[in-house]
């Protein structure tokens, strides 16, 4: 994508966005509900197209050309209500250009697989929610596509099915193939992906590796509790340490760039014993909300973000 | 590419007419009723028909008619005008035929047909004439038809007063009198027909007496021959003019052209809201373009509508081979009809897929689709006009401008006087291009419209959308 813009009348859904996914690669991107997520995703899949900027999907101008090599499980879900499923899927595979003897097998197969054998004869509508997007799921990567895109594809699933739902998607991306995902759920994103990109109110705000997050977020802060307040004196004079001050229940030590934690928190126990002593891990949703309100520095908007994206978090409860 | 448009299509078509709720609505609902139609007409002829026997009294004050009436209501009588009736419904069928009516002509003499067209005045009723004398008390007549309980020897099934200046004028008047006729409730109306008959008969045949005339010779002054009408044609062909069968056959085309746009119009309308509220607009988006969705979708409706075409045609022409009018239809008729119907169907389709792609249910498509249901109704308005002068500056104007063009011009074309070539094909050409027109403003309303949810467009919204895709 280059310099990809979007709206949509006054709003400004996706502004200039600049990415590019390279192939084999997992891919998620993040951000709270309304951020341009899908927008972006749908215009990847040619069913919006930008008001401005490039794009380009599998070498081709556009995924127009490419359509049969793309798996698309779109946000909402859709079947045909009065059809059946297995005539559903092959109607799916078909317009994916996947026809052929072996397709039914294939539906077939595939049904089994994710514990719907027994409703290849069933009505669209007799399915439940839960089983429909596993329908779906399947109309996705029927015909072994090489780029896979899943809109929010965990969002109304139970633990169990949502397991299963991630195992296939690994899978999926073991197998070789290109991986996009969208999510609300932070803590999601942060257990399957290896390629983070956020995205906040149509900015790109986030575009790396979780490595390289993990890198660049590296926690440069200790927590700890002293048994006897007076040891934190002597913390401060550790090399490494930047500053000691004191914060809720112990004190927080700032280390110097290019000082090891594991090292100083080792030195920090040979000082003074300690009832508590921790690495302050930031969460992809502190480096979300570090990144957003950096800019906007307002306090208001770091509460509502965060209550947007626990709000996100317990829809999506972990599996 | 085409496979893709062609699975759209087969599913589009094999989802609307592989359902009961289509072969029920479409095919055996008119075929229960064509069935029906005779069994009703025999039902009321024969089941409800009954028997009526009784005693009908005469006050004839003109003191000259009852013997005539006596005679006429015995049962030979009632038999006689029976028999007559039954011959001029012959004639009358035999004049509708018009120069068929020869081969029909067996059959029209066959004694079955006499008998079943008989069996139409329902049982003869067998009536007792009792006569009254002038002065009889009518309203002690009135109350003896009263219903009752049970039989009573007494009791009339019908009281006819003759006036007394029935069969002589009176001085300076200018009409006879008549009769006034009392008949018990519940009396099946075709013997009211037969006892009217037979009274004005027999006041008829008194009046005659009088005057001095001999009843077939009045017959015979009051009787004009008029063979059918016939016109010259520009070939010199003497034609029988506009019969009901010529006047109907353009009405026929017409329907049939409305009935099979409208259904598979209307399908897709519905189909399009479906997929959109069920949001599988946009997996299916995500595997075709919108413009081969839409295509699919407005091939697969076609093909609904050329089943409906084929088979409603198909019972026509059959209709028309039996009633051996053949000859009012040609291929030629047909392969015209066939090609309006694509065109009226793509111009009705367009919009049809247009509206359903911009609305989220069926409810929010009543308004936007008001306008172009009126406009097929349009032409029941004007096939009158056109059928009774299918040259007209009207019909010729009609014929051209769509979206009336496709129906007017097939009204004109089954019409008996067709218009000439060059009309046709000028009509066409100005028809195919508006529906080209249409189908590229509905590609571009359908490409923004499908993903749209919200407010409910209207057609000013739609106008912005094609200028925005």
């Amino acid at each position: 994508m280059d310099g990809v813009t979007k709206t949509f009348g006054e709003k400004v859904a996706v502004r200039e966005m600049h990415m590019a996914v390279p192939e084999g690669a997992l891919y998620g991107f993040i951000g709270p509900n309304g951020a341009g997520k899908t927008t972006t995703i749908r215009m990847i899949m040619s069913i919006l197209f930008p008001d401005a900027g490039r794009l380009s999907v599998l070498g081709k101008a556009s995924a127009v050309e490419s359509k049969d090599r793309i798996g698309y499980l779109p946000e909402e879900r859709g079947v045909y209500k009065k059809m059946k499923v297995g005539a559903f899927l092959k109607l799916m595979g078909k317009l994916k250009g996947a026809a052929g003897p072996e397709l039914e097998k294939k539906v077939k197969d595939w049904l089994e697989r994710v514990d719907l054998g027994d409703c290849y004869k069933k009505r669209c509508d007799e399915l439940s929610k839960g089983m429909q997007q596993k329908v779906q799921f399947i109309a996705a990567v029927l015909h072994e596509p090489d780029l896979l895109i899943f809109d929010e594809p965990f969002s109304g699933l139970d633990p169990v099915n949502m397991r299963l739902l991630r195992d296939l998607f690994l899978e999926q991306h073991r197998a070789g193939r290109t991986v996009i995902f969208s999510t609300h759920v932070m803590h999601q994103a942060e257990q399957l992906c290896d390629h983070l990109v956020m995205i906040n109110k149509g900015d790109k705000v986030l575009d790396a590796s979780l490595d390289e997050i993990r890198d660049q977020y590296d926690p440069r802060t200790i927590l700890f509790s002293p048994v006897d307040p007076a040891g934190a004196e002597s913390v401060a004079s550790l090399p490494g340490v930047e500053s000691v001050e004191p914060s809720e229940g112990g004190f927080e030590v700032s280390l110097r760039n290019g000082t090891e934690p594991a090292a100083l928190m080792q030195q920090i126990l040979q000082q003074t014993p300690v009832s508590k002593i921790e690495l302050r891990r930031p969460t992809l949703e502190d480096v979300f909300i570090d990144i957003v309100t950096r800019d906007a520095a307002h306090e208001a908007d770091e509460a509502s973000l965060r209550a947007a994206l626990r709000a996100g978090a317990a829809e999506g409860a972990p599996a | 590419m085409i496979s893709k448009v062609a699975a759209i299509a087969w599913r589009e078509f094999s989802s609307t007419v592989l359902t009961k709720a289509f072969l029920i609505g479409a095919f055996l609902i008119p075929m229960l009723a064509a069935l029906a139609i005779p069994l009703i007409v025999k039902f009321t002829n024969e089941a409800k028909a009954p028997e009526l026997t009784g005693r009908i009294a005469i006050v004839d004050r003109s003191g000259a008619v009852l013997p005539g009436v006596e005679q006429r209501l015995s049962e030979e009588g009632i038999a006689t005008i029976i028999a007559e009736s039954s011959s001029m419904v012959q004639q009358q069928l035999a004049e509708q035929l018009g120069d068929n009516a020869d081969k029909w002509r067996e059959q029209l003499d066959n004694p079955m047909v006499a008998a079943a067209i008989a069996q139409g005045f329902g049982p003869t009723p067998v009536l007792t004439v009792e006569g009254q004398p002038v002065d009889a008390d009518i309203d002690g007549l009135r109350e003896r038809l009263k219903p009752m309980e049970g039989e009573s020897a007494d009791a009339l099934v019908g009281l006819a007063v003759i006036a007394a200046d029935a069969v002589q004028r009176a001085p300076d008047a200018e009409a006879f009198g008549g009769y006034e006729l009392f008949i018990r409730a519940k009396t099946d109306d075709r013997h009211i027909d037969l006892i009217r008959r037979g009274l004005r008969d027999a006041v008829l045949e008194a009046r005659y007496a009088v005057a001095g005339v001999d009843a077939g010779e009045v017959e015979a002054l009051t009787t004009v021959a008029a063979p059918r009408t016939k016109e010259i044609t520009d070939k010199g062909d003497a034609r029988e003019a506009t019969t009901a069968f010529n006047m109907m056959l353009p009405f026929v085309f017409m329907i049939l052209l409305i009935m099979s746009v409208m259904v598979g119009g209307q399908y897709l309308l519905t189909t399009t809201i479906e997929e959109k509220s069920s949001r599988v607009v946009e997996v299916l988006l995500s595997a075709v373009s919108p413009m081969q969705l839409m295509t699919g979708k407005i091939l697969g409706q076609m093909g609904v509508g050329v089943v409906m075409l084929a088979v409603y045609a198909g019972v026509g022409v059959a209709t028309l081979i039996a009633f051996a009018k053949s000859d009012l239809i040609s291929a030629e008729k047909l392969v015209y009809l066939g090609i309006y119907f694509v065109l009226a169907y793509f111009i009705f389709a367009s919009f049809m897929a247009a509206i359903g792609s911009a609305v989220n249910e069926l409810r929010e498509a009543q308004s936007l689709q008001t306008p172009v249901m009126l406009t097929v109704m349009l032409p029941y308005f004007f096939w009158l006009p056109i059928t009774r002068d299918p040259n007209s500056t009207l019909s010729f104007v009609l014929s051209m401008v769509p979206p009336m063009s496709p129906f007017a011009m097939v009204v004109r074309i089954a019409s008996t006087e067709p218009p000439p070539f060059w009309q046709i094909a000028l009509s066409m050409a100005i028809t195919a291009a508006f529906a080209l027109g249409c189908i590229w403003f509905a590609a571009k309303v359908f490409r923004v419209g499908l993903l749209m949810f919200g407010k409910p467009p209207n057609f000013k919204t739609l106008v912005r959308w094609v200028r925005m895709a």
